[in-house]
């Protein structure tokens, strides 16, 4: 056990969007910050959720509060993180079995909780977006986007280190270190090797998601969480080109949204034991659901190829016995627990929403800052982020340059373009080059081939990794040595399938099959493989 | 138009059976949609690589024999003898291979992992056993930037099994071009460039200048030649050392081959070739296929005595399911789905033994199809499409597709 101690201003636990916006906040404002993260940045119900920027909308008749904080953050993020939101504006549509009337109350509401929401003939929508049911009776356009949690994820992790922040990735907080009633740092374990070591803060803050609860657990604190697990589907390629809602009580799969080149219905909503947050896996009955409710919004999408289905956990502050957890405020639940257990040195910041990350970092750090004595205030609405700072010049590029751009912004000028050698492209369908790999490799945290998929989308295309995985496995390999590359290989091809089993019929199938003769019978990457550490979702 | 057979499907089954047939003298058509399998190959031919306990086959007759019987090789009479004429099938085809039923040899894969096969088209690196590899030291040449050879794990496959291994690249200007434009890359373009170009001389000077007497084995990605082995072979005799080609990813240069090669054979034993088309419905008389209709025909039946079902499996299209059913979409016989509802069809682990991958069509023990519980006597199905195996688990997909192909040439030509 290394027993060498570091001290910091604040431990961030969480590498989900909450976590890595906490840390650039508290960076910004000149704290010395460690960021912990488990796994992957990511893992969490950040990278499981629709890829949607709320307007706020669909909060507006049950949830006000929430949906104000999402219509400010929504303005906000379309100029700080540009290059992670696509800006597809979204319908709220009324069909024959919906009521009607309750579009009058929705746009009032809208309007009071600052969100332009504006009652358009059904006729116009359809020909704004032809995939619409045609059979809608009505439709509001709303300020819906679209946006990339990896990405948005990965822009605040970089700007946290811009600006000092340290970042641990594939580290576990293992236990709290308490010394009479404060919490003094965290025990460490680092999940590639085991080893175990202390880091020391003065404040401690627990932005770790539904898993939150088992943070505070380790400090005897109790936190009523609601796991609310939602399950959503990607179909292979992109049906609509803005974000189609039903104009109702929020309900299960009404949300369709365009992402990249895909797009993603959902979600179902029901609660899971906590201890079940850690292996989702989407039922059958949740694909029926999803699909017979998605078919609905876009009736194309019954004869569109599912790619894969999905299965994240909101992280709902529990606040009655509503089995679903639908009507639990998505608000944000800031916690000081000096104040509300006695115990200093350690905060919770939950609930809330993706949608809200900058805002629940803002609050979070106000209070961290507050507790030292920091009178610096937050800047991050206004300063853009890493990859954002300048719109994107139009000029002559290939494709995989042009995708490489439109992922990393500005940051793209990292990335080697122009050369045979880093243009060689692994991944077709996404248009990932051998010098984007590398990039990610050496600067974006990338350990293996899901965090790279997770940085790059490699293998999120529609072959889902069929012969791009194997390339890049290589391109890694240049690095890595090259069993440890084939584990890899054999572990992304597995975390693929376990997204497609649940959807494995028609096209999914014929693919499926595809790619096991691929890697199994022509390669044999399974006789290759060896012994190996799962991969968070893989399991 | 009417024919003796007509065979459906154009991948390795449906071609060895129009070829024997037509070798027997029947008036053969076969309709066929372009890609199959086979550019998905290895440049071997697997029979059978692993028993159902998953242990690796050294003697294949030996071990199919153990096979359970609804393995599509029980409907086979006699493997051995078959095997011989799937062997000599391809030699007059101009596919010259090696190996035999009675013991495997090993291919090398794109990645390292040697798998037990029966033949190996000539040229191909292949090691009789495992444990014993035939080199000290082996030069392993890239063509630069080209990343379906993944030569790192290849190299360290070959290192751990006790090998010294180099690994270098050359490029030539006329692959400039290909590399220029990221996408072009591909084995079937690089065959093509070397071929237009004619630059085997160049290729085999880049080679030499890579490699000296101190390598006892060159090994280069099989990249060469699409419609003959002669520019390989040509290559493998201007190389000083003795040099073979490896296996890369798809798609499959010697598959191409293979198949382009077959296809040559069956037109000229005076073969009818539809070619792009395929199968949209069958015409029935009672229980009696009378003819098929084709999407491109345009209502036009095409007549025959026999059909032969060799479409293949999912990955082919030869079998299809929708949300509830796993069906055959060309003639709407009847297919053997294990009794699974949807939820079953597909186990958790990528590395499970798939349900799905063992469902097909139902034949009896002459290979004949069934349609609505019914026998019929004229239709039969080969290769992929029948049900019974894992073809991944087992590594038998060359072997079911020829074999079964020739063993119901035999059923209709007695």
């Amino acid at each position: 056990m290394n027993t060498q101690r570091k001290n910091y201003d604040v431990v961030v636990i969480g590498g989900g969007i909450t976590g890595a916006g906490t840390a650039r906040d508290c960076a910004m404002r000149g704290l010395k910050v460690l960021l912990v993260e488990r796994y992957d940045f990511s893992t969490g119900a950040t990278g499981r959720n629709h890829g949607l920027l709320h307007s706020g909308a669909r909060y507006a008749v049950t949830d006000p509060d929430s949906a104000t904080e999402c219509i400010q953050e929504n303005m906000i993020l379309r100029k700080i993180a540009r290059h992670c939101v696509e800006e597809t504006e979204g319908l709220f549509i009324t069909l024959p079995e919906d009521d009607l009337n309750y579009q009058a109350t929705f746009v009032q509401k809208c309007t009071e909780a600052g969100i332009r929401a504006e009652i358009i003939d059904p006729k116009l929508a359809k020909i704004m977006e032809p995939a619409v049911n045609p059979e809608i009776i009505g439709a509001v356009k709303i300020p819906d986007a679209s946006v990339d949690p990896f990405r948005l994820t990965m822009a605040n992790v970089l700007d946290a280190q811009l600006h000092g922040a340290e970042v641990l990735v594939y580290h576990e907080v293992v236990e709290l270190i308490i010394e009479q009633t404060r919490v003094v740092g965290v025990k460490l374990r680092n999940n590639h090797n085991g080893e175990t070591f202390n880091v020391y803060a003065s404040i401690t803050i627990n932005a770790a998601g539904i898993w939150g609860t088992l943070i505070a657990q380790m400090a005897g604190v109790k936190i009523n969480m609601f796991p609310a697990k939602g399950s959503l589907l990607i179909f292979g390629h992109r049906v609509n080109n803005m974000v189609i809602n039903r104009c109702r009580k929020p309900a299960n799969a009404d949300i369709l949204v365009p992402d990249d080149a895909v797009c993603v219905i959902g979600t179902t909503s029901d609660r899971v034991p906590i201890e079940e947050c850690d292996y989702m896996r989407v039922t059958p009955e949740e694909v029926e659901v999803l699909l017979t409710e998605g078919m609905k919004l876009a009736p194309s999408l019954g004869t569109t190829r599912i790619l894969r289905a999905y299965a994240g956990v909101r992280p709902l502050v529990a606040s009655d016995d509503d089995p679903t957890g639908r009507s639990i405020s998505r608000g944000i639940v800031t916690l000081d627990h000096e104040k509300r257990d006695g115990l200093a040195g350690f905060a919770t910041i939950t609930g809330g929403k993706m949608m809200t990350y900058r805002l629940m970092a803002e609050q979070v750090t106000d209070l961290a800052c507050q507790k030292l004595g920091v009178t610096k205030t937050c800047q991050t609405a206004t300063t853009p982020l890493p990859g954002s700072e300048k719109k994107p010049e139009l000029k002559k590029y290939s494709f995989a340059q042009k995708a490489s751009e439109g992922r990393h912004g500005t940051l793209d000028a990292n990335v080697k373009h122009g050369d045979v050698s880093n243009d060689a492209l692994v991944c077709e369908c996404e248009g990932v080059s051998v010098g984007e790999v590398r990039y990610a490799v050496t600067k974006l945290h990338v350990h293996n081939l899901i965090n790279l998929r997770r940085r790059t989308r490699v293998g999120m295309g529609t072959c889902q990794g069929e012969l791009c995985a194997c390339r890049t496995a290589g391109v890694m390999g240049e690095e890595d040595g090259a069993q440890r590359a084939i584990n890899d290989l054999a572990g992304f091809m597995n975390e693929r399938w376990k997204g497609m089993q649940p959807v494995a019929w028609g096209d999914n199938l014929a693919e499926a099959q595809l790619t096991a003769t691929i890697y199994q019978g022509l390669l044999g990457v399974d006789k290759l493989a060896k012994e190996r550490r799962l991969e968070y979702y893989e399991i | 138009m009417k024919f003796d057979v007509i065979i459906i499907g154009g991948g390795l089954s449906g071609l060895t059976a129009s070829i024997a047939l037509a070798e027997a003298g029947k008036e053969v058509a076969l309709v066929s949609a372009g890609q199959n399998s086979l550019h998905f190959g290895s440049g071997s031919f697997d029979l059978l690589g692993f028993d159902e306990q998953g242990k690796a086959v050294s003697e294949p007759i030996a071990a199919i024999a153990q096979l359970s019987e609804k393995h599509p090789y029980k409907k086979v009479q006699d493997v051995e003898k078959l095997a011989q004429q799937a062997k000599q099938l391809l030699e007059k085809a101009k596919i010259a291979t090696f190996g035999d039923t009675t013991s495997n040899h090993w291919r090398i894969t794109p990645v390292g992992a040697l798998m037990p096969t029966w033949l190996s088209v000539e040229g191909m690196v292949t090691v009789q056993e495992p444990n014993q590899m035939p080199w000290r030291k082996v030069a392993l040449i890239n063509i630069q930037n080209y990343l379906d050879l993944p030569t790192k794990f290849l190299a360290a496959g070959l290192r751990e099994r006790g090998v010294e291994v180099d690994v270098k690249a050359f490029t030539l200007p006329e692959l400039q071009a290909l590399r220029q434009s990221p996408t072009e890359m591909r084995s079937t373009n690089i065959a093509k460039v070397i071929e237009q170009h004619n630059l085997i001389a160049s290729v085999a000077d880049e080679v030499n200048r890579l490699t000296s007497n101190d390598y006892d084995m060159v090994l280069l990605p099989a990249v060469l030649g699409i419609k003959s082995n002669a520019q390989a072979d040509q290559l493998l005799q201007l190389i000083k050392t003795p040099a073979n080609y490896v296996a890369t990813l798809p798609p499959s240069v010697s598959g191409v081959r293979i198949a382009t090669l077959l296809r040559k054979r069956f037109t000229e034993l005076g073969g009818t070739f539809f070619t792009g088309d395929q199968v949209v419905e069958g015409v029935w008389e009672g229980e009696t296929l009378k003819g098929v209709k084709t999407a491109k025909l345009d209502g036009t039946v095409l007549e025959a005595n026999h059909f032969i079902l060799a479409t293949g499996s999912f990955m082919s299209r030869g079998l299809a399911a929708d949300y509830t059913h796993v069906y055959e979409p060309a003639l709407g016989v009847d297919v053997d789905d294990l009794g699974l509802d949807r939820t079953n069809w597909a186990k958790i682990e990528v590395t499970d033994p798939q349900p799905y991958m063992e469902m097909g069509v139902k034949t009896d023990a002459n290979l004949h199809c069934e349609r609505a519980g019914k026998t019929i006597a004229n239709l039969y199905a080969v290769g992929s499409i029948l049900s019974g195996h894992n073809t991944i688990k087992r590594l038998d997909a060359a072997g079911v597709d020829m074999l079964t192909a020739l063993q119901v040439v035999h059923n209709i030509v007695k």
